[in-house]
């Protein structure tokens, strides 16, 4: 028991020095960089501007942050349909359980590069999957997959989908199973069962998904590398190039800045969604 | 007679090689409130549970209503359950709760909502039904787990252990509502528990279990002043049990020898002479004075302690062999004892039961 609060603080300073040194600090400087003004070959001189937040809602600026928002939604909402039956399967798959979710975790211990590069061979015009479609006939002539945000869609999707999986599979596997039975004998059959206490009970872990597919997923940037060739942009291609390519720092800083924002507005909103129905009862 | 609600013939179910219930056979009449008692693991709430359908008895059949439910689902079941966890929903609230069994009859909302209010009334919880479960206190949570399993209306009410988790003093509130409300609702309730006081006082009739068998079915006086095995008599109250052998078992009179006393005891004509017995007999049926009298299976023994329980105080004494005794007494007996003093016991064999040594039996 710490009454002191001094004490406390100070058992909490290597966390506080941690967190301002790596996150205070450096959030801080991309937040002054951004309305710094821009030298050219990434020279800064300290003289307030808006120029950067100017080029950033630009529209070919603009427009990569909009793709990104809505390739990264799409993605993660796909990402919850599979991932949720599969999780549910897994949390009720008894003594395979444990091989389940090794299963589900072995890609991570793959570079997701070398991952992605096995989706360029599948995806090819001459990639195996077209070449299966010829051969029975299906279609005639290959259909392109690569450097379309189909392809971005299914890296996105390939890519987080364990981290949809692990959050629903530990809220399924958590889930009193007295409250299943008691539905149950209220009358509910299984399909009713689900629908009215299995998913609403575990919608927290949806949520986490939810957030922890979305967030990665929109700042990526080795997806539309390598998928569409540097073709499509995402925020962060476009974050990337704004500070090594172009070496614009008051770009990169201030597109980075929105991001974080529109990141934080989303877990906002997103938490919104399950703390509402627990306030409520407050009342 | 009225006719069996529940019945259960032979039926066992094992978890991997043990039997956690074997060969039980059971008939529950319609309105009665039947209590399985016995300590955990005992199979009571595995008994309850293959009622209920959650659990597949591997033998046996059972009826619920004169319908055989072997291949009948939960859902399907006219039963309901009020669980030890109380499981109310905790995404909606009271009332969502307790409407939930009448929603999946497709019960019209008007009729739901009537319903829904007269249960939570009866529970005296109308004022809560807008708020969510896990804001309720224990007891409040228990009534809507009871509101939301009696508004289906159900042919039987299982509870499982539903007062386990209150203290002392509202627990015993909540057992005479619970019998009351059976008795205003004319409901068959199999009550489930291993507290042998909430037994005896709300139940029509005691099964009690032990090791997935029945050991004794009775009414609770029935239970208490005649057990019928060693287990019962030390499971349901407190007790003295003494281990002996029959010396005379004579019609007019039989005694067994413990210890060097010898004590006289009921003759039943089911034992024989030199048969190793038990022999129970309760505190409250001793006699304990000071002085010598001129009764028949007169007893000393040295006084070694006393409680001061509140009605009565219990006296411990100790018979020279060292075997304990207890007693319940008054505590003006004792004004003039004190520890190590020479205290007089007896009692009527009438109120003393004795069993048979079954082979394995600890002691």
């Amino acid at each position: 028991m710490i009454r002191n609060v001094r004490a406390a603080y100070l058992m909490l300073s290597p966390t506080l020095v941690w967190l301002l040194i790596f996150l205070v600090v450096p959030v801080g400087m991309i937040a002054v960089i951004s309305f710094t003004t821009n030298l050219g070959f990434g020279g800064i001189l300290y003289e307030f501007s808006t120029e950067a937040y100017r080029l950033a809602f630009s529209s070919l600026y603009a427009q990569a942050i909009w793709q990104s928002l809505w390739w990264s939604i799409v993605a993660t909402v796909i990402c919850g349909v599979i991932a949720y039956p599969f999780a549910y399967f897994i949390a009720h798959a008894g003594k395979w359980k444990n091989l389940l979710l090794l299963l589900v975790m072995v890609p991570f211990w793959t570079n997701l590069l070398i991952r992605l590069y096995s989706w360029i061979i599948l995806m090819n015009n001459q990639g195996v999957i077209n070449n299966i479609l010829m051969k029975i006939g299906i279609i005639d002539e290959p259909i392109t997959m690569l450097y379309t945000p189909f392809a971005v869609i299914i890296g996105l999707v390939y890519g987080f989908l364990p981290f949809m999986i692990l959050p629903i599979y530990a809220s399924i596997e958590q889930l009193d199973k007295t409250y299943l039975e008691a539905a149950e004998d209220l009358g509910a059959n299984p399909v009713k069962t689900f629908l009215t206490v299995t998913l609403p009970l575990t919608f927290p872990g949806v949520l986490s998904g939810t957030i922890i597919t979305f967030v990665p997923a929109v700042s990526v940037f080795v997806v539309t590398d390598l998928l569409t060739g540097g073709r499509l942009l995402m925020i962060g291609n476009v974050i990337r190039d704004a500070f090594l390519v172009e070496m614009n720092w008051q770009l990169g800083s201030a597109i980075s800045l929105l991001l974080m924002i529109l990141v934080l507005i989303s877990i906002v909103v997103l938490m919104k969604f399950t703390s509402s129905e627990d306030d409520s009862s407050l009342l | 007679m009225a006719k069996d609600m529940v019945r259960l013939e032979n039926v066992s179910k094992k978890f991997g090689n043990t039997y956690a219930v074997e060969q039980l056979n059971l008939d529950i009449k319609t309105g009665e409130f039947l209590t399985l008692l016995g300590p955990s693991g005992c199979g009571k709430t595995t008994t309850l549970r293959m009622i209920a359908g959650f659990e597949k008895p591997n033998e046996g059949n059972i009826w619920i209503n004169g319908e055989k439910v072997d291949k009948v689902e939960p859902y399907n079941r006219e039963v309901n359950t009020v669980f030890q966890s109380y499981s109310l929903f905790p995404h909606m609230t009271v009332a969502e709760n307790v409407a939930f069994g009448l929603k999946m009859k497709k019960v019209s909302k008007q009729e739901i909502a009537k319903r829904v209010k007269e249960a939570l009334e009866l529970v005296q919880l109308a004022n809560f039904a807008d708020r969510k479960p896990k804001k309720l206190s224990g007891g409040q949570q228990q009534r809507i787990a009871i509101a939301r399993a009696i508004v289906n209306n159900p042919q039987v009410l299982l509870l499982d252990e539903p007062l386990g988790a209150l203290d002392l003093k509202l627990r015993k509130q909540m057992q005479l509502e619970l019998k009351q409300l059976q008795e205003e609702l004319g409901m068959t309730f199999i009550y489930v528990t291993h507290d042998q006081e909430e037994a005896l006082t709300m139940s029509d009739r005691i099964v009690i279990m032990n090791q997935g068998k029945i050991e004794q079915m009775g009414l609770p006086d029935e239970i208490y002043e005649k057990p019928a095995t060693k287990f019962v008599a030390d499971f349901i109250g407190e007790t003295n049990l003494f281990e002996g052998t029959v010396m005379d078992a004579n019609p007019s009179f039989a005694t067994m020898k413990c210890g060097g006393r010898h004590i006289s005891i009921p003759n039943t004509g089911n034992f024989s002479k030199n048969e190793r017995v038990y022999m129970s007999i309760r505190p409250e049926k001793i006699h304990v004075s000071a002085q010598a009298g001129e009764e028949d299976n007169l007893l000393s023994a040295t006084l070694k302690d006393e409680i001061y329980i509140g009605s009565v105080t219990k006296i411990i004494g100790e018979f020279p062999d060292g075997q304990k005794v207890i007693a319940h007494g008054s505590r003006d007996i004792l004004k003039s004892c004190t520890r190590g003093d020479q205290l007089y016991l007896h009692w009527e064999p009438a109120d003393s039961v004795v069993f048979e040594m079954k082979e394995k039996m600890e002691v």
